[in-house]
């Protein structure tokens, strides 16, 4: 094939997954979708392995082709040209209940010739808890409807007693109405899209292109594996629930063309539902990887070739049924992410060549919040706090990392504005803003988290109720490199207001300036009714690097902008100011002495 | 002849070194961490820390026996052993 035709068609399938995307976000109504981008779209060949990944959350691309394959198992001689699949089974290939799964065969001439696969997080799933993450339920069965596969589209007709069926399960049906229907557009666009492609090229011509692109991206991976060093890196992830405390251990062993991921040492699966299967954790490990490693690879069946991974069964990363897996997306599969990318960051950062595209962790600490209940114009609205997406970067070996500046195993994915929860909500921000002293310290510091605070306003049941689940507010989690500390904590308050509140400040700027008693709390279904307060923040990315080293004049400026307080420059960054400006030889005696004082404490044990 | 191991660490002379002073720490291919000068604090002691942090959670840093210079962290809890890194020598 010539390769200006092969660069065309490589180009267009990029294109197709685009267009099937933007025709995701056009028809569905939800901020998750369109501002949280918790979406993604791929292409999968014949056989369901992956063709071409698409952007959105990255640790579904593999599990997709799970489903993609688990479709064809069980379809077996009944897959026809404009039917369409609903999968959202976890322990078969989902990553929980509540991400959807439509995958569409594509027929040309008669012959299935590739899948599109996409999902959504969908309004709600009928689980125990609204919204999907059900951090009450004890089982997967408490987790709402789940299907191992069922046909949703025959040949261009949509089943109507399985859809009604369907929304006949959840609660706020038309919104979960529309993700099926955005599902349902977003596939179609890839189908004729693709079928635009075959027929101007002809499947012959298009298949070689498919085989090559595969091909071209095990070659390159392996290139560059063959280009780092072989050595085992490890990363320790810990996650909480109600007091008890669980462990991701990973060891990565990279030798020659090959990585293996072992995640031997892992704590035993949890009662409650922070684990994930097996697919979910190795999605979990692409999703930094493919990033990382691949940024200039096709994401394809080629680049999962050189890749293994250990996972013992029972255990919290790979959870046996009828375990609970809601929270997985932001329980261990981002500690699979978080550790994955520790342990990539590790590696890169050991190679001459490719030091400078290691990175610290970023946001590992999703917080999954979802508001339920009747919203000021009296109907029921469920949805999620999308600053859980905004997150914050971790620092890079040339640079800081990105203030609120995304999370590595999702790209594209963003925050809504304020107006837009207010207008979804009967709630009030009081703030948001970036957070002080969030960003992990090191000559290169991560990216800051952010803070927020809430009221209800103008509710017509006097407030609304949240669900709060997620990896815990007790340790942090967003690694630092080569020296440099982790990302400050998540942390979640109820304040209770006051009894008599008529005095209460309604535009209190800070946590401690909210009246009422703080309650820590971090897993269950809370009130936000009243005068009460809901405040919440998320951590920042890892540091690089000894923070002795950060220039004086970045620390300084750090202060002047409210990203470091002034304990911080002192204790921490070793920087001393008088004046307003860096009084360079305190700083450098505050300097030795610190360093001083770490040989103190004397070799390790 | 040098070889990078971390922005922190390299091999020279078949030993793992620290890269701001040079001083040697186990030899190439070894656990380095227990010739490190360890300093632990605990991370609710920590500028930033939350309302709500395991109290037994604290940060290890490793720095250089010799010049102070920090080597490398990790988050642990006091049970937990060292994570170890190892670049085949």
């Amino acid at each position: 094939m010539d390769p200006i035709t092969f660069s065309i068609i490589r180009h267009r399938l990029f294109r197709v997954i685009e267009e099937a995307v933007i025709t995701l976000k056009h028809v569905s109504g939800s901020a998750v979708t369109n501002e949280g981008h918790d979406l993604m779209v791929s292409l999968y060949q014949a056989d369901g392995s992956l063709l071409m990944g698409g952007v959105g959350f990255l640790h579904h691309l593999t599990s997709a082709a799970e489903a993609c394959k688990a479709i064809i198992r069980r379809f077996a001689g009944q897959i026809a040209d404009g039917d369409m699949f609903l999968l959202n089974d976890p322990y078969t290939a989902a990553l929980h209940t509540s991400d959807i799964y439509l995958v569409a065969p594509i027929h040309h001439g008669g012959r299935l010739v590739a899948w599109s696969a996409c999902f959504v997080h969908v309004t709600d799933i009928g689980a125990m808890n609204p919204g999907g993450f059900a951090p009450e339920a004890q089982d997967i069965f408490t987790e709402g409807f789940s299907s191992p596969g069922i046909k949703l589209i025959d040949r261009g007709e949509l089943r109507q007693d399985l859809w009604d069926t369907i929304l006949n399960m959840v609660r706020s049906p038309e919104m979960v109405a529309l993700d099926l229907r955005s599902m349902i557009a977003c596939n179609n666009v890839a189908r004729e899209r693709m079928l635009a492609l075959i027929n101007k090229y002809g499947t012959d011509v298009v298949d070689g292109a498919c085989r090559t692109l595969i091909n071209q991206s095990e070659v390159r991976l392996r290139e560059r594996l063959r280009e780092l060093p072989d050595g085992r890196w490890q990363s320790r992830q810990y996650l909480e629930v109600k007091g008890e405390i669980y462990k991701v251990l990973l060891t990565m062993t990279k030798h020659a063309d090959t990585l293996t991921f072992d995640f031997t040492g892992s704590s035993p699966q949890s009662k409650y539902s922070v684990n994930c299967s097996k697919w979910a954790s190795l999605g979990g490990l692409f999703a930094p990887l493919f990033p990382l490693l691949c940024y200039d690879i096709v994401w394809n069946e080629g680049a999962i070739r050189p890749i293994t991974m250990i996972a013992p069964d029972g255990s919290i990363v790979n959870c046996t049924r009828p375990a609970p897996v809601s929270v997985a997306t932001v329980g261990a599969i981002q500690s699979v992410n978080n550790a994955a990318c520790s342990t990539i960051g590790k590696m890169l950062a050991a190679s001459e060549k490719y030091a400078d595209e290691a990175t610290a962790v970023w946001h590992a600490n999703h917080f999954a919040i979802f508001m339920f209940g009747n919203n000021q114009r009296g109907r029921l609205a469920i949805g999620i706090l999308t600053e859980t997406f905004a997150g914050a970067g971790g620092a890079r070996t040339f640079g800081d990392g990105v203030d609120i500046g995304g999370e590595i195993p999702n790209p594209i994915s963003r925050m809504a504005n304020v107006e837009t929860i207010e207008a979804q909500f009967p709630i009030r921000y009081l703030f948001r803003r970036r957070l002080i002293d969030s960003a992990g310290a090191g000559r290169f510091r991560g990216g800051a988290g952010g803070e927020l605070a809430i009221v209800a306003h103008d509710a017509p049941d006097g407030g609304i109720h949240y669900v709060l689940s997620g990896k815990g507010p007790r340790f942090p989690q967003s690694d630092g490199l080569c020296g440099g500390s982790p990302g400050a904590v998540n942390d979640y308050v109820w304040v209770h207001a006051p009894p008599q509140a008529y005095n209460i400040d309604r535009f209190a700027q800070g946590l401690h300036e909210i009246p009422g008693e703080d309650e820590p709390i971090s897993w269950g279904v809370f009130p936000l009714m009243g005068d009460d307060a809901l405040y919440v923040r998320w951590n920042g990315g890892g540091g690089i690097g000894d923070p002795l080293d950060r220039l004086p004049e970045r620390v300084a400026a750090d202060l002047a902008a409210g990203v470091i307080s002034r304990q911080a420059a002192s204790e921490i960054y070793g920087v001393v100011e008088t004046a307003g400006s860096v009084d360079q030889g305190a700083t450098a005696a505050k300097r030795k002495a610190l360093r001083q004082a770490r040989l103190v404490a004397g070799p390790s044990q | 002849m040098r070889k990078r191991i971390s922005e922190s660490l390299m091999v020279e002379d078949g030993e793992i070194c620290c890269a701001s002073c040079a001083q040697a720490l186990a030899p190439a291919g070894a656990s380095w961490k227990k010739a490190a000068a360890l300093s632990t604090v605990p991370v609710k002691e920590l500028p930033g820390t939350g309302s709500n942090v395991e109290p037994r959670v604290v940060l290890r840093r490793f720095a250089c026996p010799h010049c102070g210079h920090l080597l490398d962290t990790e988050t642990a809890l006091p049970e937990d052993p060292f994570l170890e890194d190892v670049v085949s020598a």
